[in-house]
């Protein structure tokens, strides 16, 4: 069972799927249950996985299977495999993934409406998104992220709020684009890297491991390393990578393609908000390291300051952004943006502390956003009406769900003792080091992000002072006999969440371990392969 | 550790855990007791408190003067380095140890009377144990990231303590404030950390202290971690935080100013004080000497009993800041501790003063603001004990000999007048500066005491007021004791007794009788001149607003970020969304004109195919009209014409 565990893992979701096709569409709690069991199952292989990793091994439970070969003729032979593995940059994401997505699960209590269909497409949403993390094959890889769409997509049009078509079609055109930019190296790749364990014959192939070393490029192709082809301001590669960074970094989001985010979260249910932020928005930062870097270096290094510098406005614009929000979801949506920044800071470092910083802090930012949207969640279920105007004192109404929201903004704001504080710290650490170990970072880099710190601090006091603390009130046509304290239910969601949190804070070497071999050998190879590149071309 | 220590490392080891974790223990016992059962906490935390304070007193008793104690264990490790989670105890740190867990018990025990029936007690003795723990830790921690992380911990309890009454907007107002002066100042420290780990790679107090290289990065590195300390001890020019920080709970301040939160400060630059080149010292002590000023002179103007004591903390604060720029880092731990004594002593005398009248107020329904001293007079015969207490550890401010502050101001005069050298300087001044602050001192206590306590009763005249409780008043009668000369020296004029050696590390003997007479006469001559200005009061508007730093900050610092915030929140809806609308847009009219050239070109070639073909339908269809005669005619048409086709 060894072989096919990561298998197991990934298709158990799409196999419910199938299997709740045939239930009939009454059946609500058969489809609530049938979803549960795949995410305990998913929990399950993730634990007999986790048993058997060894953190310096690298690449791990890899599959390797034929899937698609092509003769082109004189071209040679297209080739594309199931190609899946796991190494220390996936299985954080993996881990985070089964998590979130059993919370997820647990909050999708509440949806009434058309229940059969909502939880078929969870399901395929499921496989999708822990399928982007496990590829290592460029077309599966790039089959699985575009199969996150359309889920998505129906998920917020047709269970969303009431400006839910606007968001929905903001979202799908944004994260299309995105697509397409990255289609369009994906087939540049292809058809300039050969797969090297296939001797005497031309196979052009996905393979991600073999476009992440530069002597599988084929000479004279569009994208060798070697030769170059010049095509306006920049080389081919450059332009390669420019496409790829910006296909993904509107999936992180990164400050300038963000809008479509506060839109998607303030429309989207809960459980979906809670996907978005946690996962899907890891899909940039986890394709960044995976594909654009690796397969790059070159192009990393030049620009790397540039992403740095897109990275630190990241996090200064979502913070202002924050704080002038008045809607408690659109807030916590700036402050993701905010928080994404930093993965871009820290693998833009090019160091080891910058590169387990962004992984730690994607798992983190994933723990501590859901808690998050699933307290704005909260709020809304129970007076449809999210606008911190409409709220004060709150602490004496529901003093439970006020201490919960205390924890959840003080571990966002990078408190000691919470996972988030580790992933900033090293972050920082790793950014502010870059120039001093030929990193593309210069120091003010860093010191100007730490501003980020000041804002995630006025943006979160200021909305506890407004809604938490001062005299009971409320505005609007909101009754106090909708507040009411958390229930069970919600308690079950949260307290794993802020627990986990504090755990990755006070002790993170199990989960730094982890990451640490991936990181190390990640900042050696970008700057090891990029420099030489660009000295020796 | 090399040498063989001279007590038994394992008990030492638990009592040095004990003390830091027992105040953990008491948050952890306080949030998980029923709140039926909420009443119990007011016993379970001070006795636990009281365990530690035996802990932190065993820990000193064998470490002082001793071999340092260190232990270190992994707590994470990146591509090879480590971060490393350790302890550090060496005199300066085990005399903090005992000092902040004395005075946190004696809060705690002074609590339980002062917050009788409060809604809330779980919460906030809670936080009191969590608020000590993070300040024992900053004081045991052996590496400066673990300093940080108990740093941001110590703002995050301060928070949560300050803003206890949440129902109180004021308090929330100035919890938030209190936190995000705190957070600048972080940053600093973080950009310290940064530095730090970019050149020495290390975070570890004793490794960092052995590289004995004179390096540029270290002014940086220096002065980074010294924002920090401006932040948390609320120097010049982020420290108006904490007079609004006085909306707390009286014991919260009384912890605040005394031991564990203001005085991190203080302690870490001590404790670091090796990283400092002489242009920070200098850095160091200018910031010290301009905050002993302002603090010194807004307490003059001030009317709220509690903003006095707080100026006055700030004020005292600059002093040792100022002390350890002038390289006395010792002279500013002395008077760390003494401060803490005797300020703690004050505050939870102000405490039992507010308590009393509130209590009165609530049998009278005579409302005032029990807190400002224009309404008081005339309280030593209602309120004889909290007057003893107050003149005391007022004494012990003002730095009148035979009390603790006199020896420890002393040592701080001292080490000034040798660092100014004999040539004038610019160093004079801050010398002069300090003579200027220690008689403003006077003069600002002695008015406090004099309106609350002499004179004639005014809204107090018709209440029945009573001495606090007990559980009060021990705690207070304690730190009165502690503010005697008799916890420095056994010579009341000579500050180099029990402690002050223990903490010097490489400076000389400092010890000067012209200063400690010229201190003396001063003081005295202060104390004459307080009596004369009696009952005069300051009106400066100026002054009373501590020179206006937080309507500044408003215009410079708060108005222009809400702007931005609105113009980026702005960016985002008009221009990018613009641009997303108007392409949105243009490819809708795109495909308008395809659309209209599909239907107008394409489908009018295609409708004129469709007419035609129409019409050769309808034609033909003409030939079936559903008659048998024309069928069969049609069929020998077709016939014929068969067979003329055949035969032609």
């Amino acid at each position: 069972m060894q072989e096919i565990l990561l298998s197991l893992l990934l298709f158990t979701p799409l196999l419910a799927a199938l299997v709740s096709l045939f239930f009939p569409a009454t059946a609500i709690q058969l489809f609530r249950y049938t979803t549960l069991v795949a995410n305990i199952a998913q929990a399950f292989f993730l634990i007999l996985l986790l048993g058997s990793y060894q953190n310096s091994a690298g690449l791990q439970f890899v599959e390797h299977q034929p899937w698609i070969t092509m003769d082109l003729g004189s071209w040679g032979t297209l080739k594309a495999e199931y190609f899946i593995g796991i190494d220390g940059l996936s299985m954080p994401l993996v881990v985070l993934s089964v998590f979130i997505m059993l919370i997820a699960t647990i909050s999708s209590w509440t949806i009434l409406k058309n229940v059969k269909g909502y939880f078929i497409l969870l399901l395929i949403l499921n496989t999708a998104i822990i399928g982007s993390f496990v590829a290592l094959d460029f077309l599966l890889f790039y089959l699985f992220f575009e199969f996150m769409l359309l889920p998505m997509f129906f998920l917020i049009a047709l269970w969303g709020g009431p400006r839910k078509e606007y968001a929905s079609i903001k979202f799908f055109l944004y994260t299309l684009l995105g697509s397409i930019l990255i289609l369009i190296v994906m087939i540049g790749l292809n058809l300039s890297v050969h797969d090297p364990s296939i001797s005497g014959q031309l196979v052009h192939s996905f393979n991600i491991i073999h476009m992440s070393s530069p002597i599988n490029f084929i000479s004279f192709s569009i994208l060798d390393p070697h030769n170059a082809w010049q095509i306006g301001l920049y080389n081919a590669r450059q332009w390669a990578f420019l496409l790829l960074f910006f296909g993904f970094a509107i999936k992180l989001p990164m400050v300038p393609f963000h809008t479509w985010l506060p839109d998607a979260h303030v429309e989207a249910p809960t459980p979906i908000s809670v996907i978005l932020a946690a996962l899907l928005l890891k899909v940039g930062g986890y394709g960044l390291a995976r594909i654009a870097f690796p397969i790059f270096p070159d192009a990393t290094i030049y620009f790397g300051g540039f992403i740095g510098v897109m990275g630190v406005i990241s996090i200064i614009y979502g913070g202002l952004n924050a704080l002038s929000s008045k809607d408690l979801k659109r807030l916590i949506a700036y402050s993701s943006i905010s928080h994404m920044g930093f993965v871009l800071l820290g693998f833009a470092s090019l160091t080891a502390e910058g590169v387990v910083g962004s992984i730690y802090q994607m798992f983190s930012h994933g723990i501590i956003s859901a808690m998050l949207f699933l307290l704005a969640g909260v709020l809304y279920d129970r007076t449809n009406n999210r606008m911190i105007a409409n709220y004060s004192g709150l602490y004496s109404k529901m003093p439970w769900y006020a201490v919960m929201i205390i924890v959840a903004f003080f571990a966002s704001m990078g408190l000691p003792g919470f996972s988030g504080f580790i992933a900033e710290i090293m972050v920082f650490l790793g950014a502010f080091k870059s120039n001093s170990v030929q990193g593309p970072l210069h120091e003010s880099i860093a010191i100007t992000a730490t501003l980020g710190l000041v804002l995630a601090a006025a943006y979160y006091l200021w909305t506890l002072q407004r809604m938490f603390f001062g005299p009971f009130n409320l505005k609007g046509d909101i009754t106090s006999d909708q507040m009411f304290d958390l229930n069970k239910r919600e308690f079950i969601m949260l307290i794993p969440l802020a627990a986990a949190a504090l755990f990755f804070g006070i002790y993170p070497q199990p989960m730094i371990a982890i990451i640490d071999p991936f990181a190390k050998h990640f900042a050696e190879f970008v700057i090891g392969a990029g420099k030489s590149l660009t000295l020796n071309p | 550790m090399a040498a063989t220590p001279s007590y038994d490392t394992a008990v030492f080891m638990a009592c040095a855990f004990s003390a830091l974790f027992l105040p953990l223990f008491s948050f952890a016992v306080s949030l998980l007791i029923s709140e039926k059962y909420s009443w119990l906490v007011t016993f379970t935390s001070p006795f636990l408190l009281l365990l530690s304070t035996l802990a932190a007193g065993v820990v000193l008793y064998s470490t002082w003067n001793q071999q340092p104690f260190t232990m270190t264990w992994n707590w994470f490790t990146v591509a090879g380095s480590t971060f490393a989670v350790g302890v550090f105890l060496n005199n300066i740190s085990a005399l903090m140890l005992l000092v902040v867990t004395l005075i946190s018990f004696l809060v705690n025990s002074y609590s339980a009377g002062y917050m009788a029936g409060d809604p809330d007690l779980k919460r906030y003795f809670g936080m009191l144990g969590f608020f000590t723990f993070s300040m024992l830790g900053i004081v045991i921690a052996d590496n400066l990231l673990l300093v940080f992380v108990f740093w941001e911990l110590v703002g995050f309890s301060s928070f949560m303590l300050i803003g206890h009454w949440k129902e109180k907007s004021k308090a929330a107002d100035a919890a938030k404030r209190a936190f995000i002066f705190n957070r600048v100042g972080d940053v600093g420290f973080l950009i310290g950390l940064m530095i730090l780990w970019a050149h020495a790679e290390s975070f570890n107090l004793i490794t960092l202290s052995t590289s004995s290289e004179a390096l540029s990065w270290k002014t940086a590195a220096s002065l980074c971690i010294f924002c920090g300390v401006i932040g948390k001890s609320a120097q010049f020019p982020l420290f108006s935080w904490l007079p609004d920080a006085m909306e707390g709970p009286t014991p919260v301040s009384a912890l605040i100013h005394a031991a564990t939160m203001v005085a991190a400060g203080v302690f870490l630059l001590a404790r670091v004080y090796f990283l400092f080149t002489p242009f920070a010292l200098d850095f160091v002590a200018l910031t010290g000497c301009i905050t002993a000023l302002l603090g010194a002179f807004a307490a003059l103007a001030q009317n709220d009993i509690k903003k006095i004591l707080a100026y006055s903390t700030i004020s005292q604060l600059g002093f040792m800041v100022l002390a350890a720029g002038a390289g006395a880092p010792e002279a500013a731990m002395l008077h760390l501790v003494t401060h803490a004594f005797f300020k703690a002593c004050l505050f939870l005398a102000a405490g039992a003063v507010i308590h009393a009248l509130h209590q009165a107020q609530n049998q009278s329904h005579f409302p005032f603001d029990a807190q400002d001293i224009r309404h008081l007079g005339g309280l030593r015969k209602k309120l004889p004990f909290t007057f003893f207490v107050f003149i005391v550890s007022g004494s012990a401010l003002s730095g009148l000999p035979f009390f603790s502050g006199f020896l420890s101001k002393d040592a701080i005069l001292a080490s000034l007048m040798v660092w100014k050298g004999t040539g004038f300087s610019w160093r004079w001044l801050i010398f002069g500066s300090a003579f200027v602050v220690s008689f403003t001192t006077v003069l600002y206590t002695f008015r406090l005491i004099w309106s609350v306590f002499q004179g004639e009763e005014k809204s107090t005249a018709h209440l029945s007021i009573t001495e606090p409780p007990l559980s009060m008043r021990v705690p207070m009668t304690v730190l009165a004791i502690a503010s005697l000369w008799i916890i420095v020296s056994p010579n009341p004029f000579d500050f180099s007794g029990w402690i002050y050696g223990g903490l010097r590390s490489n400076s000389e003997y400092l010890h000067i009788s012209a200063i400690s007479i010229a201190s003396a006469s001063w003081v005295l001559l202060a104390l004459a001149f307080a009596y004369l200005i009696k009952g005069r009061t300051i009106r400066s508007s100026m002054l009373l607003n501590a020179f206006y730093v937080n309507s500044i900050y408003k215009i410079v610092v708060e108005r222009p970020l809400f702007q931005l915030a609105e113009i980026t929140a702005r960016t985002d809806k008009k221009l990018i969304d613009g641009i997303l609308h108007t392409a949105a847009y243009a490819q809708l009219i795109i495909a308008n004109v395809a659309g209209w050239f599909d239907r107008a070109m394409i489908d009018g070639v295609v409708d004129d195919a469709a007419i035609l073909a129409k019409g050769v339908g309808s034609f033909t269809r003409s030939f079936q009209g559903g008659k048998i005669q024309l069928y069969i005619f049609w069929a020998i048409f077709a016939v014929i014409i068969f067979i003329i086709w055949t035969l032609l």
